[in-house]
């Protein structure tokens, strides 16, 4: 019987190179950025300042300005811009999908989803707005077309690992090919696709908050705004009412998609699940 | 014996709370459309506006200059680089703070986690222009926000996964007498850590679409020079820009999607 220690299997030139990489990439990005040793050293001070003279936060001053309407404004851009990717991305998602569409029709549609989604919200609003005209409308246009790349991929993977059995049933039944997708596929993705549809609702919430620092309505336009005149107790209010909306609506959604979810298959680990449902990571 | 029927079964009746909730999201989006301006007139309006031709031709031979393009991208990068490599460093003992399967004690875990709650709830370009205000215009603002931000989001993805790490091997390495740190780099860190690769591949993504549009609000690299073209309207070099850029994400993403899959 051995009574050492196994020695760990490790691959040290391998170690040294990746390193070395990020040891340069540090280095590189530290000589881009203008870094001193005052500024760095006073950046700290700097911002506690700042935070420091946010407190007591303004609430009468805001709530005078119309930011709650503004932070319904937000509520609601979002919103449409959800409901604009889930109507346009839920048919498109069945002609991407692999096991229920034909190869001619599925790369391009793919492809739309692809090019969608690799335009950031605020660069497609940079767009919309000299042709739109500021305001909400900028916006909602913006998060819809780009939650349409993100919610097709989305509900197309999910068709994707749906179970043929149904739609064998349908076709053995003569039905056609729409029949197949209504009453084959829908029922098995709808809940899988509308937890995804609030998931992107959360994350178009904190969206369309920031779309409003460039004019495309919303309360981005309020914190801006306050900044520019230094009124930093209504910077703290504004602050502190965007947290409470992003954390309600993200608190609302979270219970209504845990609700659907756990309606179709219980999982213990649903953190773990949701993880892995939007970065494709699987750790175990 | 029971009867058998040949007709169909009957379709279960809708509850009176589905037509309720389907009926308040209607209501709901008509109004926000209402409140957002929404109109399929606006559409036509749209694709008819003069204004688009503006955006055409693209001016390449100003969009290869290497200052007026190329310099600024690479600080985006940088801006990514760096964010990512402090935002996911300082994450790693967070992250083991914060897993109900790793924390040291309560306070630790509900303290941290309500600061990382709050600072996830503030988006990433709020972040940037604040720290734009406070120290300053520039791209060291803006790796300062990117930091504070990936690593509230690095945190997040982190903790949950060390949350469904298997805890045997930290029992194991508790009976045996190990304290609390070395038990955890022993017994939970090795399996977890493929996983802290792949969100920090995850996360720099993340930085590099978010490092684009930090110069919208003055927290540098590409975004401010569509930021200044489009305040001298110059949509068509603000569309050159905008083609650069997407080629860059979509190249970047599937780059990281193709390295997350061999990792894991």
């Amino acid at each position: 019987m051995l009574a050492t220690i196994p020695s760990k299997p490790q691959n040290k030139r391998l170690r040294w190179l990746l390193a070395a990489i990020l040891l340069a990439g540090a280095v590189w990005s530290i000589m881009g950025l203008e870094v001193t040793l005052a500024r760095l050293l006073n950046a700290p001070s700097d911002a506690w300042n700042i935070l420091h003279r946010m407190i007591p936060p303004a609430f009468g001053e805001v709530h005078q300005r119309g930011v709650v309407e503004k932070v319904f404004e937000s509520v609601y851009i979002a919103w449409i811009g959800t409901v604009i990717g889930a109507v346009v991305s839920l048919p498109l998602a069945f002609l991407a999908a692999m096991n229920v569409s034909p190869r001619w029709i599925r790369v391009p549609i793919r492809q739309i989803f692809n090019v969608v989604r690799a335009v950031p919200e605020l660069i497609m609003a940079v767009i919309f707005i000299p042709i739109t005209g500021l305001g909400p409308w900028a916006g909602g246009l913006a998060i819809g077309i780009h939650s349409v790349g993100t919610l097709g991929k989305w509900a197309y993977e999910a068709i994707e690992d749906s179970d043929d059995g149904p739609v064998e049933a349908v076709e053995s039944c003569g039905g056609a090919w729409i029949s197949e997708m209504r009453w084959g596929v829908l029922p098995q993705v709808m809940p899988t696709i509308t937890s995804y549809w609030l998931f992107r609702f959360e994350i178009n919430v904190r969206a369309s908050a920031v779309l409003g620092m460039i004019g495309a309505g919303g309360v981005g336009s309020e914190l801006v705004s306050q900044l520019q005149f230094r009124n930093f107790p209504e910077v703290g209010a504004v602050l502190i009412i965007t947290i409470a909306m992003v954390l309600t609506v993200d608190t609302l959604s979270g219970m209504v998609r845990r609700r659907i979810i756990s309606g179709s298959e219980p999982t213990k680990d649903r953190n773990q699940e949701a993880v892995i449902d939007l970065t494709g990571i699987r750790t175990r | 014996m029971t009867e058998i029927s040949n007709s169909r079964p009957v379709r279960p009746r809708p509850k009176l709370r589905t037509f309720l909730v389907a009926a308040f999201l209607i209501v709901f989006t008509v109004f926000s459309a209402r409140k957002v301006g929404f109109s399929f007139s606006t559409f036509w309006e749209m694709w008819s506006n003069p204004l688009w031709e503006k955006f055409w031709p693209v001016p390449w031979e100003w969009i290869f200059d290497r200052h007026n393009v190329v310099d600024p991208l690479l600080e985006t990068f940088q801006i990514a680089i760096i964010s990512t490599l402090i935002g996911c460093s300082l994450a790693l003992p967070i992250s083991f703070a914060i897993s109900s399967l790793t924390t040291p004690n309560r306070p630790t875990y509900f303290v941290t986690k309500a600061v990382m709650n709050i600072v996830r709830a503030i988006p990433d370009l709020f972040w940037a222009k604040l720290l734009v205000t406070a120290i300053g215009i520039g791209a060291f603002a803006g790796s300062w926000a990117l930091s504070i931000f990936s690593l509230a989001v690095m945190v997040k993805l982190f903790s949950e996964t060390i949350d469904g790490a298997d805890p045997r091997p930290l029992e194991a390495a508790r009976a045996a007498g190990g304290r609390h740190a070395p038990s955890v780099s022993t017994g939970v860190f090795p399996t977890v850590f493929p996983a802290y690769v792949a969100y920090a591949l995850y996360v720099f993504e993340l930085n590099i679409r978010a490092s684009i549009v930090l110069g919208l609000v003055g927290a540098g690299g590409i975004g401010r020079v569509v930021e200044a073209q489009r305040q001298y309207f110059r949509f068509d070099r603000v569309l050159g820009v905008l083609l650069i850029i997407f080629v860059i994400v979509l190249v970047i993403e599937q780059v990281s999607v193709a390295l997350r899959k061999r990792l894991i």
